[in-house]
């Protein structure tokens, strides 16, 4: 990705609207035919980000590139770029051929040409026999599809996606997950989707960059942003976890605010206040005063017990903070609230957040 | 509905009602049919039934101040329902989007010929022409009260009603649509012409044919500004009534009252339509 031209090049861009920060100096860049989400919570700026990639939005300071070219205050129609938008935006008073022919009309591509792209782009989405539909005579998937079509028929070197799924119901939404990536392995190009669904961003994506507030935190793999995240709120906003407030004693160590001394390796210099994110599924429960033979444990009293049917929660009280242990495929609950307990878990699996 | 208790009004009470609603509905609906009825009389004895026949019609449209009048209605109607629907849609556009100095005036103002009485909107326009010749004159051309100062009159008042159903329906529109043709290369024009406009169209539509109905049934003020020659139908029936019914004018009024049904039903029509695409909408 360093050696070849980043597919979009997003360099110290900022966007205010009147006072407010949307976006504040971001750099980004996302590689050629890469599977890149930008998740947050709403209001972050991860939509704004979008949009300026679309040209919806023009930044207020930096650059933008895509493939190379700055198109930072080019018009939507001078970008290589097509945006399948958060409630499709489908053209209601056309139909599903004349919405996917858009595109090619405006740019006047002729008919050999023009009818032989649309059929490419309905068979890939599967809506071959609907082209005479209008939308609203079509489910939320099939609407879905027909905004997949109609960016995809332009054959654009980029494809934004705003919340995909969103308004699709929890079993079509996981279908077209899967439907997703297919897709984008079959037309090769770099796909950027925006989401707030942090199982979704690490379902599907290669890459995944976290904003929060107009700044982007962290990017990278799933695997990366979920076991070393490289702060507090992306530690939070990621899964569940529990978040230990300590200090950090050496390389290999920190202490928790409780007393107890724990391994865990941190770059951050001695006698920094830090915080430890612990997931719950990382941790196991052992009988009282038994010490696992590497790796670090704590003790203390199992406080409430929750019942999820693939997993049981313990909540154990350590001392002055609350660990939430999450059990699965486990018979039996071989603990019961009030039992003296010691939470232990593997070397690595604590991970040492910045505040 | 056998088993399920009625509550509230007794038996006595709804039959009451009943009557009283048919008594409201014969004093509205009795006088139209009156006028109707007598216009086919064969009699020249307005209250008297001689007969059925269309005699009277026939005579209506052979009189040639009649004709002349229809005709002034019809141009002045035509002219006026085109040029409010540019205007009135261009600035329910203007006012929907976009923020710039004196927006809010000109928003609280636009409706103004909406509430304003007739008569005072009237003489308004009657000093203002009366103004504006002066100046004019004063460059040499003459212009007079004509077909023209009458037109422009309802041009004025019928902005203001386009203005109003436009706006309500771009109130309901989902401008994303506008940012995805952006998106599938469209320059503003082309959205405008290939998006915005026919999803506005249904209120635009119903907006003119307001407009139609409007400008054939003022009386006020075309009375006011019309000059010789541009009398128009409403005004010629209202300054020969004076010299009493006549079966001729009860003609007349049944094939206007015939036409204002016809644009009421078209533009209902239009605004349903407008209203099941709305849901469409929403749908998506």
């Amino acid at each position: 990705m360093t050696e070849a031209v980043a597919a979009v090049e997003i360099e110290g861009v900022t966007k205010r609207f009147g006072e407010v920060v949307a976006v504040d100096n971001v750099d980004l860049a996302i590689g050629d035919g890469e599977f890149f989400a930008l998740l947050g919570p709403s209001g972050c700026g991860k939509t704004t980000t979008l949009r300026m990639i679309a040209g919806l939005d023009l930044p207020t300071e930096g650059s933008l590139r895509i493939f190379g070219e700055e198109v930072g205050m080019a018009p939507p129609d001078r970008r290589p770029v097509n945006t399948v938008f958060q409630a499709y935006a489908l053209f209601p008073h056309m139909t599903v051929r004349q919405n996917i022919e858009f595109g090619l009309r405006m740019r006047r591509v002729k008919n050999p040409e023009l009818s032989q792209r649309v059929a490419e782009a309905t068979g890939m989405v599967r809506l071959a026999g609907m082209e005479e539909r209008r939308p609203d005579q079509l489910s939320g998937g099939q609407q879905q599809r027909v905004a997949l079509a109609r960016a995809l028929v332009n054959q654009p070197k980029v494809l934004l996606l705003d919340e995909p799924l969103g308004a699709l119901d929890l079993k079509l939404r996981q279908e077209m997950q899967q439907e997703l990536k297919a897709l984008q392995r079959e037309v090769g190009i770099t796909f950027v989707f925006v989401t707030h669904d942090q199982e979704e961003a690490l379902a599907m994506s290669e890459r995944i960059g976290v904003m929060s507030e107009g700044r982007l935190l962290q990017v990278g793999t799933p695997r990366e942003i979920y076991d070393r995240p490289a702060s507090r709120f992306v530690a939070d906003f990621i899964g569940r976890t529990n978040i230990l407030e300590a200090s950090v004693e050496s390389a290999s160590t920190v202490r928790l605010d409780n007393g107890a001394l724990i391994e865990a390796e941190t770059s951050t210099p001695a006698g920094s206040r830090v915080a430890v994110s612990l997931r719950p599924e990382r941790v196991r429960l052992q009988p009282h005063g038994t010490t696992a033979a590497e790796g670090s444990s704590l003790d203390g009293e199992v406080r409430d017990i929750t019942y999820l049917g693939h997993a049981v929660v313990y909540e154990v009280a350590a001392g002055p903070v609350s660990i939430e242990v999450r059990v699965e495929g486990e018979v039996g609950e071989p603990f019961a609230a009030g039992d003296e307990v010691t939470v232990a878990w593997d070397r690595g699996a604590a991970a040492v957040v910045a505040d | 509905m056998s088993g399920v208790v009625e509550v509230g009004l007794g038996r006595r009470t709804r039959r009451g009602l009943a009557v009283w609603a048919w008594a409201v509905f014969a004093f509205l609906y009795v006088p139209i049919v009156v006028l109707v009825v007598f216009s086919f009389n064969a009699s020249s004895r307005v209250n008297i039934w001689g007969g059925f026949s269309f005699q009277w019609y026939g005579e209506a449209l052979r009189n040639d101040v009649i004709t002349s009048a229809i005709r002034v209605s019809l141009i002045v109607a035509l002219v006026s329902t085109v040029v409010s629907m540019v205007l009135g849609t261009a600035a329910a556009l203007a006012l929907d989007r976009y923020r710039f100095r004196g927006r809010r005036a000109l928003d609280g103002t636009v409706y103004l010929p909406i509430v304003i009485p007739d008569i005072t909107m009237a003489v308004m326009l009657l000093v203002f022409f009366a103004e504006a010749f002066k100046f004019i004159d004063s460059f040499g051309p003459r212009f007079t009260l004509g077909i023209s100062t009458v037109a422009l009159s309802h041009i004025a008042f019928n902005i203001s009603f386009v203005c109003v159903v436009v706006r309500a329906r771009l109130d309901q529109f989902d401008r994303t649509l506008e940012e995805a043709a952006r998106d599938l290369y469209a320059t503003g024009w082309q959205t405008f012409r290939r998006v915005t406009l026919p999803l506005i169209m249904p209120g635009v539509a119903a907006g003119g044919l307001l407009a139609l109905t409007l400008s054939l049934d003022d009386v006020v003020i075309s009375a006011f500004v019309s000059g010789p020659g541009s009398t128009t139908l409403p005004v010629y029936v209202f300054s020969s009534i004076r010299r009493g019914v006549t079966p001729e004018l009860n003609a007349i009024s049944t094939l206007m009252l015939t036409a204002s049904i016809a644009l009421v039903l078209g533009s209902l029509a239009l605004q349903r339509r407008r209203a099941s695409a709305s849901q469409q909408t929403q749908i998506l």
